[in-house]
């Protein structure tokens, strides 16, 4: 138990006056830019970095990564609330989020989505105190056939994401990995689709640029047909009637729980994988796997609870394979890896054993970020609901300018914005024609990943797909393929298939 | 006082002032933020550089400014190029530099950049180098401790060389060596140089070419090691590594430099500012220290050496992309 003696230093640590209060100042950074659709925690996180020159290292870490998690919290409250993902991590939070604002169970979102978050840290930070050494081990052995097994499979939960109309869901995971590749190629060097050579599709299509043009543009031009401009919202009142209802709700929504904390650590732990394909993933599963998968996307509370908890527990998860390999497992902790090297931090194998006020400080500082932002989260839902009783109106305009400025603020180029509300059109087009549109939006995110682990296995294989199917040298990356086949042809037996496997679940 | 002595006084200072302006022309300073423009993405190497470059001038107030790293990794810098050179006569744009911006413009002849014309070099900082590593444990290179065993060894055998991305610095390195040594190695490409360190221990390849701070957790830890360092001189940070000069392979060198460029077409005075800039942050202990313990060069270069660097350092990489292809 000697590691847990060093995490209860590093709970010391954080405790102490000046780290708790930039702490605490963290996280409200990090609810503040998550919030703000484009401002995620790699932003907030990048702008932040040089400030942290001037406190000590375990201060300034301390400080990052309750901006980190701040942003998985706030994240949410944009999403729910005005139905624009506030940052990438929090896109599958929409799916039931804003369904159940829209149904004026909004207190339940949010709780749901704070609940969520708090318990997918709070889990991943026990699994992170008791397994890091032989899970950077996994993290170590998890090479590019492994991720592309995983990749399939997470496609393959997918294919049931769009409802029953199996062939709209695939065309519009196709128009997805279409856009994915857009931008340079990473295996030839060379650079790809192009139109026109406008140099703005060199860095590729954005994900956020697709996720807020399809959700906010593509929302607003909804609801505006759907409503011609008189939206009612229903009346909110916050009462202890109603803040009891919201906790019993999270009842039901056990499996989520566990299905977001675990797979989204797990995810985490991958290198280049990160939160956002751990919350699309985890939305993904818990729907398959769901006695009421079907309702889906109509605003269940555990469609909220599954993502919320991914994406906290994928963002602890990430910290492994930065802290013991030196590699990111987010583009945020990238960032942090590169603070910590500034630092005068070597990040590798002998960081835990050379560092461990700094590792363990920063483990122990996540324990505390994570309570401290569920308190002030559930403190401040009074206020973020006051948005709802904001008419129409005025809303609408206010989510156009956010939009705009959630495209501009990634990379910085107008060329996205004009890019976003295209797909703000296109998307309004494609659910006029009944499409199911979260596929694309998973597809580009896992698109790339997905392309750049199959084609560097084939090259290792000499092109043969077999480099997947072979239990004997690739056990891990032969088993996860095996299990993605079955999901995917899962839905394909129908209900059938769905009963049996429904009773033994239920069992179990 | 009446309104008209009021008037007049007031006219006079306003002269006072147009003329002390005008008569005392100061030099430069920015008067907004200045963009440092990162032709890679997030977390590399260049990156690292950039944002260490930004806290270096923000926690000594080198500047009067702040400077914002901004990156644009599409297209090989590509993307980055082609922004600075549309930004010609801006005052507030800054690049820093990989190596890609000498084999770009050679790659991607349709992005119209012109190497020569549309940046202003401003100094080069650093060079970085280049080493062969392996790891410790590698199920083929287990027992090889010389470059000259790993010679060997990957002639016989096809090696799978973990690297950053085609056509990127080490897979042109990968070509210099196939024609100097006579073997050949399937090269495959990675996201960065972390993933790159990663794929080596975690035994998907059998060596890599990396830079030292990419490998660095790894080297300290044991987990891997390196077989040569491609300079003329063995370095104070790998002190047991030899160089390829000492094994006798002095064709066997090659650098990452880390410089600074401006866009076209801006004032000389301009020019001097930012040089100046750079020249202090050069200076600063605590940038000195953090690029000697990772294994980098400290080369400053500027004005004429840096040019004719630059032009020889151009034609190199196009004999080296002509003899890859």
């Amino acid at each position: 138990m000697e590691t847990f003696g060093l995490l209860l230093d590093g709970v010391f640590t954080s405790l102490q006056w000046f780290n708790l209060a930039l702490l605490i100042f963290g996280c409200l950074i990090g609810l503040f830019v998550g919030a703000m659709p484009g401002l995620g925690s790699v932003n907030g996180v990048a702008i932040l970095i040089p400030i942290t020159f001037i406190v000590p290292p375990t201060a300034a870490i301390i400080f990052l990564a309750a901006v980190y998690y701040g942003a998985m919290y706030g994240g949410a409250i944009s999403s729910v609330m005005l139905g624009i993902p506030g940052a990438s991590t929090a896109v599958a939070t929409v799916f039931d989020g804003r369904p159940l604002a829209v149904k004026g169970e909004a207190m339940t979102a949010l709780t749901a989505a704070a609940v969520g978050s708090f318990v997918g840290g709070t889990v991943s930070v026990i699994l992170f105190t008791l397994f890091a050494p032989p899970l950077a081990e996994v993290a170590l052995r998890f090479n590019a056939p492994e991720t592309f097994a995983l990749m399939v499979m997470a496609f393959a939960t997918f294919v049931g994401l769009g409802g029953d109309d199996i062939p709209k869901t695939i065309f519009s995971i196709l128009i997805g990995l279409a856009l994915s590749t857009i931008g340079l190629d990473l295996i030839t060097g060379k650079p790809r689709l192009i139109f026109f050579n406008i140099p703005g599709f060199l860095h590729g299509i954005n994900f956020l640029v697709l996720a807020i043009g399809i959700y906010g543009i593509g929302e607003m031009l909804w609801t505006l047909e759907e409503t011609k401009g008189k939206v009612q919202m229903s009346k909110l009142s916050v009462n202890m009637k109603e803040v009891g209802r919201a906790f019993g709700a999270l009842k039901k929504t056990l499996m989520a729980m566990n299905i977001g904390s675990f797979l989204g650590f797990f995810v985490g732990i991958l290198p280049a994988a990160g939160a956002t394909p751990a919350s699309l993933m985890s939305y993904g599963i818990t729907k398959q796997l769901s006695k009421n998968s079907k309702e889906f996307g109509t605003g269940v509370p555990a469609g909220v609870v599954a993502p919320e908890c991914a994406n906290n527990s994928a963002s602890t998860g990430s910290m492994l394979p930065m802290l013991t390999l030196g590699i990111p497992g987010s583009p945020t902790t990238a960032i942090l890896l590169g603070g910590m090297i500034l630092w005068g931090l070597t990040p590798g194998p002998l960081l835990f054993t050379q560092e461990p006020e700094f590792v363990w400080g920063l483990i122990g500082s996540l324990y505390i970020a994570n309570f401290f932002t569920l308190v002030l989260n559930i403190a401040l839902i009074p206020a973020f609901l006051m948005v709802l009783r904001i008419p129409f109106a005025i809303l609408a305009p206010v989510i156009f300018v956010l939009c705009v400025t959630g495209g501009y603020a990634p990379t910085q180029s107008l060329h996205d914005v004009w890019l976003m509300l295209l797909f703000g059109f296109g998307g309004y087009v494609l659910r006029k024609l009944d499409y199911p549109v979260a596929p694309a939006v998973l597809s580009i995110v896992l698109g790339p990943l997905a392309e750049n682990a199959l084609r560097q296995s084939l090259i290792l294989s000499d092109g043969s797909m077999g480099i997947f199917f072979d239990f004997a040298s690739k056990p891990i990356a032969a088993i996860i393929m095996y299990i993605a086949i079955v999901l995917l042809i899962m839905p394909a037996f129908g209900p059938l298939y769905r009963k049996i496997f429904k009773k033994t679940l239920s069992k179990a | 006082m009446t309104i008209i002595k009021k008037l007049a006084l007031v006219v006079v200072s306003l002269s006072l002032v147009a003329v002390s302006s005008v008569s005392s022309a100061k030099p430069f300073s920015p008067k907004k933020p200045v963009e440092l423009i990162i032709p890679a993405g997030q977390g590399g190497g260049a990156d690292e550089i950039a944002r260490l470059v930004q806290g270096v001038i923000e926690k000594n107030d080198y500047a009067s400014k702040p400077v914002i790293p901004i990156n644009k990794k599409g297209g090989s810098g590509g993307e980055a190029m082609t922004y600075v050179k549309k930004k010609a006569g801006d005052e507030h744009t800054l690049m820093i530099t990989l190596n890609n911006v000498l084999t770009t413009p050679t790659n991607q002849p349709e992005l119209g950049i012109d190497f020569f014309n549309d940046f202003t070099p401003l100094a080069r900082l650093i060079t970085d180098t280049f080493l062969v590593w392996i790891a410790t444990e590698g199920k083929n290179t287990a027992g090889i401790d010389t470059f000259d065993d790993f010679i060997s060894l990957a002639k016989g055998n096809g090696l799978v060389m973990g690297g950053t991305g085609s056509m990127s610095e080490d897979e042109l390195l990968l070509g210099m060596m196939r024609g100097q040594f006579g073997f050949d190695a399937k090269y495959v490409p990675y996201s960065g140089g972390g993933a790159v360190a990663k794929g080596l221990v975690g035994g998907e390849s059998d060596f890599t070419l990396n830079n030292p701070s990419e490998q660095m957790g790894f080297y300290q830890s044991g987990d891997s090691k390196a077989l040569v360092m491609m300079t003329p001189e063995r370095n104070p940070a790998f002190p047991e590594v030899p160089s390829s000069y000492e094994l006798g392979y002095p064709d066997l060198e090659y650098y990452m430099m880390r410089a600074f460029m401006a866009p076209a077409g801006i004032d000389a005075e301009v020019e001097k500012y930012y040089t100046g800039l750079l020249h202090t942050v050069y200076h600063d202990n605590e940038f000195q220290t953090f690029n000697i313990d990772d294994g980098k060069l400290m080369s400053w270069l500027e004005g004429y050496g840096l040019k004719d660097f630059l032009a020889i350092e151009y034609d190199k990489h196009a004999v080296i992309i002509e003899n890859f292809q």
